[in-house]
């Protein structure tokens, strides 16, 4: 027996001292869940949100949102001022002169070009590729680049001096084909296509920030035998990493945790609030709640437990008790996350669910025929305006979702761009939709051939599904099949329009309408409906040269009216909300802005006297929203 | 013994290729893009062209030789020979920095962990599903046979009766249950121990209790049965009749007999332990390797599943090598 314990004792030892020789940090001054971890830091290669957010507090764009203001404001990044063009095409940038990196180097032009280049070129290829092909000649370049990249592959010599020779050519290309400049350290110079009003709250997006190119160009190494520039990520792990935001990175553990440290040369380091961040990686739903109820985190940002219905209701119930005071506070104009900080005191209230930029649709498939060769009821308009009436959003929210999501008859969750009138859609109205099926050519609903519902089988969605289907047999007395299928199968189909019709979502991406609409657009990559319209896609191009804001946006209502009301290539369900679990006595800084962009580096824990320990607030919308998008000279 | 060591490790790369090829066969059958984002915007055609082309995805041969000729080393021994590192090295020199570290054993980038390579997930999951499994085993072991003793010194007492109940208990709840009952037993009614994480020594204590459960229920019956059958043997009565006293004759008699087949459970369960659990794992949030066996196949992270399987799968052979080993070290009667 100690013969056999012996050796297994001894593995023991070994494991543990491996796993356990951690070097102890000091408790954190902000503790946070960051959804279900990062799995990337590289800024041009990123699309998902916790790996933005965390981007945010790193690195620093050129400009920011101010995400306390209803219109999501841009303000002073790593450029201290900027310029438009009265054409509207071009921008000159100037970088402020004590914007430094966590090492302290200073913040140059030439390092955006660098770090915009990396988005653009096909080898990096990433999912945000697109809104940086906004830049005059990006396009082209990209094409070339890619044709370049395939000759090489048929040359014969193929060694490492032909594929540097073939790098050192695409840098001169860009060079002369991208309009994107920097002629001096200090100034940043950027054409574009076409007047794009939205360019700014672009240029504060996560992906636009810089990265540091003498460490960065370590890790991107040109391939001799196709001449690819291969990306490594080595760079994005501490000690090694450097950034250019409010933090750094002291630790970084897979699946584990991050741990972050003020950045001591960032420029606006005073305003700072706190002084260390620490991110366990908490996967488990149930176990985020334990860990936020047993005090060792502050902050989960996405509460996905199936009992958050529940929770929810609790805090409806905390309200009803303080109905009086909550009115008040509600009438006064206070966003609902500082309401809470003047009601009592009380567990309940710690769940906050706040309108998100985003909205939960069904899909209809519009090609004429479907691909198995079955003739597609739903190519018809009037099909689809009667289906999408017949559905009872109310149920939705209220009996299933139960977490006070705002019913939609948009795409745009109203009231999240600021100067942006939504259209009405339709209402749910069973008698018109039955009559709108009738005259379609079917006065027999049974003769309608029975209509498929696909959704992939996680989150819920099944319930939707169940609760759509009903109100088509009811209100219409058509037929229906649900297809429950896996997340990456059901991804497929929808790609290759293999459905009739399918649950889907979005979140914008930008504070624009373009930022829903496009995908909306003839051969749109994310067009899954296969919908095309002529007179939707010619409003979407009047909108881009329409250089008046007002007269731009009642362009692009109109395109959304057509979409709501006449076309339905989708029927909006709800507008998702983004749920919270936090003190807000005790945590100040989560901005209750739909467009939900958190930025870590506004946190300050109220009453720890670091910082100003005075909640920040969204200011009452006394000025007319619509004053956003301009570049402001601060 | 040699000869089967040498037999064994010459099987083990053949072994280990045919799984590579079944595991990239299968994965690659799975339905769905591996470049996809679940909610995120689809890049335009071109770009998903280029992205799939960056990581050899757009073509199941090119993908199978360049991933094994990574994999197995082939590939860095070439650019030794032909002179790319030593370059590298000098053009690093040259710039003054460091140069890039690579990899003799390359198992190429995670997808869905884009900052991440398999090698660096494995590096630093693996010991931690291995602390785990390995504490768990333990645990296993030392509850299972006295369990196992104590029941088959008095069969059908309350002792023996009580302890198969609890084994049964423990193979039939699945670990999600026993494992959210410990932590609210535990950690939030009476805590005692943290609710979640690694990297503390009081951290371990609950998943490893709820990775042993079953283990420890498989361990008890085998060795209740082995004893059973040991102590009706005729020199178990030889050893009682020359005076020996009871201790004596269950440890060092009949155990020692008793305990063969627990110790051929133990390669396999041991193998299983230490390369984690998928649910004691997430819900504890350890993080181990255990996830990745679900989680890479649904997110279609072709590099991922080939670098856990096969690790996995060596670890199962070289562990059943182990076991063939010890039981020829503790009864020598095998090698004849």
């Amino acid at each position: 027996m100690v013969k056999l314990a012996a050796p297994l004792l001894a593995l023991v030892l070994l494991a543990a001292l491996t796993v356990f020789t951690d070097r102890p940090l000091p408790p954190a001054d902000f503790n946070f869940i960051n959804g279900t971890g990062v799995t990337t830091i590289d800024p041009q290669r990123m699309s998902w949100m916790p790996d933005m957010r965390l981007c945010r507090a790193l690195f620093e764009p050129l400009v920011r949102n101010d995400v306390f203001t209803p219109g999501f404001d841009i303000i002073p990044g790593v450029a201290e001022s900027w310029e438009v063009s009265d054409d509207g095409l071009t921008y000159t940038f100037h970088l402020r002169d004590d914007a430094r990196w966590s090492n302290g180097e200073p913040v140059t032009a030439p390092q955006f070009v660098y770090s915009w280049r990396r988005a653009l070129l096909p080898d990096t290829a990433a999912d945000y590729t697109a809104l940086f092909q906004l830049i005059a000649g990006s396009q082209e370049f990209f094409d070339w680049r890619s044709a370049a990249l395939d000759a090489y592959v048929e040359q014969p010599v193929k060694n490492r001096a032909a594929a540097e020779q073939l790098w050192q050519d695409t840098l001169a290309k860009f060079d002369e084909m991208v309009a994107l400049d920097a002629p001096d350290d200090r100034t940043l110079v950027v054409s574009l296509y076409e007047p794009t009003p939205f360019f700014l709250d672009l240029a504060a997006f996560a992906t636009f920030s810089p990265v540091y190119p003498p460490l960065v160009s370590q890790y991107e190494t040109v391939d001799a035998e196709t001449g690819v520039l291969r990306l490594e990520t080595g760079w994005t792990k501490p000690p090694l990493i450097v950034s250019n935001g409010a933090f750094q990175l002291e630790r970084w553990r897979f699946k584990r945790d991050m741990y972050l440290t003020k950045n001591p040369h960032y420029w606006d380091a005073d305003a700072i609030a706190i002084d260390s961040i620490y991110a366990p990686v908490v996967s488990d739903p149930n176990a985020q709640v334990l860990a936020f109820e047993t005090g060792s985190v502050d902050w989960v940002t996405d509460l996905a437990v199936s009992y958050r219905a529940d929770m929810y209701a609790q805090k409806l119930a905390f309200y009803r008790e303080h109905q009086a005071e909550y009115d008040r506070l509600k009438a006064s104009g206070m966003d609902h996350m500082e309401i809470d900080r003047h009601l009592p005191s009380d567990p309940r209230k710690n769940i906050h669910a706040g309108p998100a930029f985003a909205t939960y649709w069904y899909n209809f498939n519009c090609l004429e025929k479907l691909p198995d060769g079955r003739v597609n009821p739903f190519h018809d308009p009037q099909v689809r305006r009667a289906f999408a009436m017949a559905v009872n959003k109310e149920t939705i929210v209220k009996d299933i979702k139960r977490t006070g999501e705002p019913v939609a008859s948009t795409m745009i969750p109203p009231g999240s761009i600021g100067g942006y009138v939504s259209p009405r859609g339709l209402p749910f109205d069973p008698e018109r939709a039955r009559a709108e099926l009738a005259a379609a050519g079917y006065p027999d609903p049974s003769q309608f051939p029975t209509v498929e519902l696909l959704f992939n089988k996680d989150s819920g969605h099944d319930l939707i599904a169940q609760s759509l289907a009903r109100d088509w047999q009811e209100n219409l007395g058509v037929k229906t099949r649900l297809a429950q299928k896996e997340l990456k199968v059901y991804k497929d189909d929808l790609k290759k329009a293999n459905y009739m019709t399918s649950r889907a979502g979005w979140y914008g991406d930008y504070g624009d309408p373009t930022t829903f609409l496009e995908v909306n657009r003839t051969g749109d990559g994310n067009n899954d409906r296969k919908y095309s319209n002529p007179v939707f896609d010619d409003l979407l191009d009047q909108a881009k040269l329409e250089l008046d804001p007002a007269k731009r946006m009642a362009i692009l209502s109109e395109a959304e009216r057509i979409l709501v009301e006449e076309d339905l290539p989708l029927i909006p369900i709800y507008h998702y909300v983004q749920m919270y679990l936090f003190d807000a006595d005790k945590v100040s800084g989560v901005t209750p802005h739909p467009r939900t962009n958190q930025n870590l580096f506004l946190i300050d824990i109220l009453g720890d006297s670091k910082g100003p320990d005075v909640s920040r607030r969204m200011p009452t919308p006394a000025h007319k929203p619509g004053s956003t998008d301009e570049g402001q000279e601060p | 013994m040699i000869g089967l060591i040498v037999r064994r490790l010459l099987q083990l790369p053949v072994i280990v290729l045919v799984i590579y090829t079944l595991t990239l066969t299968l994965a690659w059958a799975i339905p769905g893009d591996p470049l996809n984002n679940d909610e995120g915007r689809q890049p335009p055609a071109a770009v998903k062209e280029r992205m799939l082309a960056q990581y050899n995805l757009d073509s199941f041969w090119t993908f199978y030789f360049s991933y094994l000729s990574n994999a197995t080393g082939v590939d860095y021994v070439a650019d030794r020979l032909d002179g790319t590192i030593a370059a590298d090295w000098a053009s690093a020199e040259a710039l003054g920095v460091a140069p890039r570290e690579r990899l003799v054993f390359n198992l190429g980038p995670s997808l869905s962990y884009e900052d991440w390579t398999v090698n660096e997930i494995i590096v630093s999951a693996l010991p931690v599903s291995a602390t785990l499994g390995i504490v768990a085993i333990l645990i296993a072991l030392v509850v299972g046979v006295g369990a196992g003793v104590i029941g088959a010194v008095k069969p059908n007492s309350f002792a023996d009766i009580s302890t198969l109940a609890v084994a049964l208990i423990g193979i039939s709840l699945p670990s999600f249950v026993t494992g959210t009952v410990l932590l609210l037993a535990f950690s939030v009614w009476v805590p005692i121990f943290p609710v979640a994480g690694w990297g503390t020594v009081d951290r371990i204590i609950l998943p490893a209790v709820a990775l042993s459960l079953p283990f420890a229920a498989y361990i008890a019956r085998l060795t209740r049965m082995g004893m059973i059958e040991t102590l009706g043997a005729d020199y178990i009565r030889t050893a009682r009749a020359k005076g020996a006293s009871e201790q004596t004759v269950i440890v060092k008699h009949a155990l020692k007999n008793a305990f063969l087949p627990v110790l051929s459970f133990l390669g396999p369960a041991t193998a299983l332990a230490m390369t984690g659990s998928f649910i004691v794992e997430r819900v504890f949030s350890i993080p181990g390797l255990g996830e990745h066996f679900v989680n890479a196949v649904q997110t279609k992270d072709l590099f991922l599943i080939i670098g856990v399987v096969l690790v996995f799968a060596t670890m199962l052979i070289v562990f059943n090598l182990i076991v063939d080993v010890l039981y020829r070290w503790v009864d020598p009667r095998i090698e004849q």
